[in-house]
């Protein structure tokens, strides 16, 4: 073990010395962070005025909602249902931006539907929220308590409006979590391509350079396969010390200085208001608001996908290192170490499905085979965790993570047989005989 | 001493080496020659348990070959290779930490092999910027920079100039000075006759000759002299008689002459001498020896006639 400690310490050191690897430690979170700041932007985005239909069948707001005109919002009161269908096609409503639906059961389930044919941006979706809400306070106050406002604001519910496009009604958002349980999964993937890509690389080189049979005059194959194994675990490790480190910083470097407006705006378009005030009206703050950043600072609980990630990345890592061992040690010359890759990519690719049909169908069938098949069992364990999962079935990712690590060590001893005799092996071609006569011996 | 016993070793239904049998004392420098593809790299891999033999046994000191033995060896393989983009002194104390020494003990021996090889100036530099003499250089320090009591060197000398050459020959000396066992494989024959004190000629997976290098070159000798005289050739053909056949005559001037000649009865060198002084002034009588060159091909071309 010390011997293969050694030869996986150099590896890694290789990998430190090389210029490619050293940019990408910078580069790689640097492209995450601009990705995460179009992320945010985008959650800014949309139309800045609108004009505003209410349908309110019940006269429950009495034609009346702010008492300050704006610029921004234009509201037309309607004394009848409005389908969303009707909103969306019939010419009588095409001049309008929105439709609030206010029916009796509001003030029940505290639930307003808004359908926009343009996405407002996050200010008008406050302000838009801000009114409704005020003015649905001031209808339950006046009608249905004795309470003063002060009082009343203690105790009552959060108004809950729910921004739909005309266009795509049954969108729920509710997939977001997901998708960064797919996002953690592809770059586990994206990193287990590049180490386990170097682990075929080096084995290559050291075939071409003949250096390893230097080497292996002083440890055993199998260990000379570990170390390789294990130092291009190391540098994926130092890669992913600084992303996760750079991507940290640059997340609060976004929180407190660089879209500082978006955290904490001064002003919703002439109506003022901070997130203490609208926290003291019981309602969402603009954070809360904008899905991506509440998402990536406030949904999202690195603590427990962090060290989840590192599990299901060994685990993954485990399995196809065993793969890329066997590709270097079969190829016969310097090109060989490239084409063999081919295959195992699109085994990866295999894996990057299972995450997206994880995301669409949770609980299909093939979900199910692929939370259990080794290869893609890291993927969909990681999508799960992100969305989230009882004990029970956090510990059935766990029993998967087990299998993944014993098919793991099955395939790596295999890969060791193959290894004794590939090493030393040059200039030979490529043959599945070749490889069941290695396998054998 | 290391006794090979019966080692045999396939590769599928191909049989490499076929029932080998050497004992190499301790302390001398043992050759091992053969012409390509007759095994030599195989039982040196089997040597250094980079393969393991399909049969047979190797003790070293009376014990089994085994994993403990890897740091009393010392490898120089035939296709030998670098970490080219490590820095010599990395490289070398890499090499000798797998091969059992600690940090400190490593970075000792590097550097002091460093010195006595003059490339202690290019210690901190990329191994593929040095020249192909230095690299050569950095490969058989980081053979024996451990120091190894057996030290296995496969074509030590090929690429090397004439000045490398004759630095490793003397180190080569040194180490059997100090008691260190050298298993020597090559094609140079010169080299054999030079330092090695047995020979053993593998082919098609066989010992075929196996003696002390003197032995081997007496034992196939041809009775033929050189011989350095002054005066008249025909002279010199009388003196012989019949008992001689004149291979070749070369004039050297001033009524100089070297020939070679060969007995026919198997005369000795003093029955030459004898015949010889009575009639012509006489400079050298030799006897001519077959060089391990002529050895290795005799044997070899009668053993594929077999």
């Amino acid at each position: 073990m010390n011997k293969s400690w050694l030869i996986a310490v150099r590896e890694l050191f290789e990998r430190l010395n090389n210029r490619s690897f050293r940019l990408m430690l910078l580069l790689g979170p640097l492209l995450i962070l601009a990705m995460v700041y179009v992320l945010l932007e985008s959650g800014n985005q949309g139309v800045s005025s609108m004009k505003v239909l209410i349908s309110d069948p019940t006269n429950l707001f009495e034609n009346k909602i702010s008492s300050r005109p704006s610029e921004h919002v234009t509201y037309y009161f309607y004394d009848d249902y409005i389908e969303f269908e009707s909103f969306k096609s019939d010419p009588k409503f095409k001049s309008f931006d929105a439709l609030i639906e206010i029916n009796e059961k509001v003030i029940i389930n505290k639930k307003v539907f808004l359908f926009h044919r343009e996405d407002p941006n996050l200010q008008l979706k406050m302000k838009l929220k801000f009114e409704i809400e005020r003015r649905l306070e001031e209808v339950l106050i006046e009608q249905f308590t004795n309470l003063e406002v002060e009082e009343f604001r203690k105790i009552k519910q959060p108004l809950n409006i729910d921004f739909r496009n005309v266009d795509d009604p049954f969108d729920t958002s509710d997939e977001t979590t997901a998708w960064v349980g797919y996002f953690l999964g592809y770059i586990m993937i994206f990193f287990i391509a590049i180490f386990g890509t170097n682990i075929t690389k080096s084995i290559n080189r050291e075939k071409i350079n003949r250096i390893s049979e230097v080497i292996l005059a002083s440890v055993k194959s199998h260990q000379l396969m570990l170390g390789k194994i294990f130092g291009n675990l190391l540098a994926s490790f130092v890669q992913l010390i600084f992303w996760i480190s750079i991507v940290g910083i640059g997340l609060v470097v976004f929180q407190q200085f660089l879209m500082n407006d978006l955290f904490t705006p001064d002003h919703l378009n002439g109506v003022q208001v901070s997130d203490q005030q609208l926290k003291a009206l019981g309602m969402e703050t603009m954070m809360q608001q904008n899905e991506h950043i509440d998402l990536l600072f406030h949904r999202i609980n690195y603590l427990w996908l962090l060290p989840n990630f590192l599990i299901f990345f060994i685990g993954t890592y485990w399995i196809f290192a065993s793969f890329f061992t066997i590709m270097g040690a079969m190829s016969g010359d310097e090109s060989d170490g490239q084409q063999f890759v081919i295959p195992i990519w699109i085994f990866l690719g295999l894996t990057i499905f299972a995450g997206y049909n994880t995301m669409t169908y949770p609980d299909s069938g093939l979900t199910k085979f692929f939370s259990y098949f080794p290869w893609t069992s890291g993927m969909v364990s990681m999508v799960k965790v992100t969305v989230g999962v009882s004990l029970s079935q956090y510990l059935m990712i766990l029993i998967s993570w087990v299998i993944q690590l014993l098919v793991g060590t099955l395939f790596i001893s295999l890969a060791a047989r193959i290894f004794k005799h590939g090493i030393l092996s040059f200039g030979h071609r490529w043959s599945m005989k070749l490889w069941f006569s290695w396998l054998k011996k | 001493m290391i006794e090979i016993i019966e080692v045999n070793k396939f590769f599928n239904q191909k049989q490499a080496l076929d029932g080998i049998n050497l004992i190499i004392p301790k302390g001398s420098v043992f050759g091992i020659i053969g012409p390509n593809g007759a095994g030599k790299t195989t039982l040196i891999r089997i040597l250094n348990q980079i393969l393991e033999p399909s049969a047979g046994k190797i003790l070293i000191a009376g014990i089994p070959l085994n994993a403990q033995h890897v740091s009393a060896f010392g490898y120089l393989p035939e296709e030998r290779g670098l970490y080219r983009e490590m820095k010599v002194l990395d490289h070398l104390v890499f090499l000798a930490r797998i091969r059992g020494l600690n940090r400190n003990q490593a970075l000792h021996a590097a550097r002091k092999w460093l010195d006595k090889f003059e490339i202690q100036a290019w210690s901190n530099k990329r191994i593929d910027s040095l020249s192909k003499g230095m690299a050569q250089k950095v490969q058989f320090i980081g053979t024996i920079l451990h120091d190894p009591q057996i030290i296995i060197l496969d074509e030590p000398l090929s690429g090397f100039d004439p000045l490398n050459i004759q630095l490793i020959l003397d180190q080569i000396r040194t180490f059997k000075a100090e008691g260190k066992t050298i298993i020597f494989s090559t094609h140079n024959m010169n080299s054999v006759e030079e330092i090695c004190d047995e020979v053993a000629l593998i082919h098609q997976g066989r010992v075929i000759a196996h003696d002390q290098v003197a032995m081997l070159r007496s034992k196939y000798k041809t009775g033929a002299y050189k011989v350095r005289f002054q005066g008249n050739q025909i002279a010199f053909a009388n003196a012989l008689w019949t008992g001689f056949e004149i291979l070749s005559t070369v004039e050297l001037g001033n009524q100089w002459h070297e020939a070679v000649i060969k007995s026919r009865q198997g005369q000795t060198f003093n029955e030459v001498f004898n015949a010889l002084s009575s009639a012509l002034t006489l400079q050298l009588i030799e006897e001519q020896l077959p060089g391990m060159q002529d050895i290795f091909l005799k044997l070899v071309t009668q053993n594929n006639h077999e």
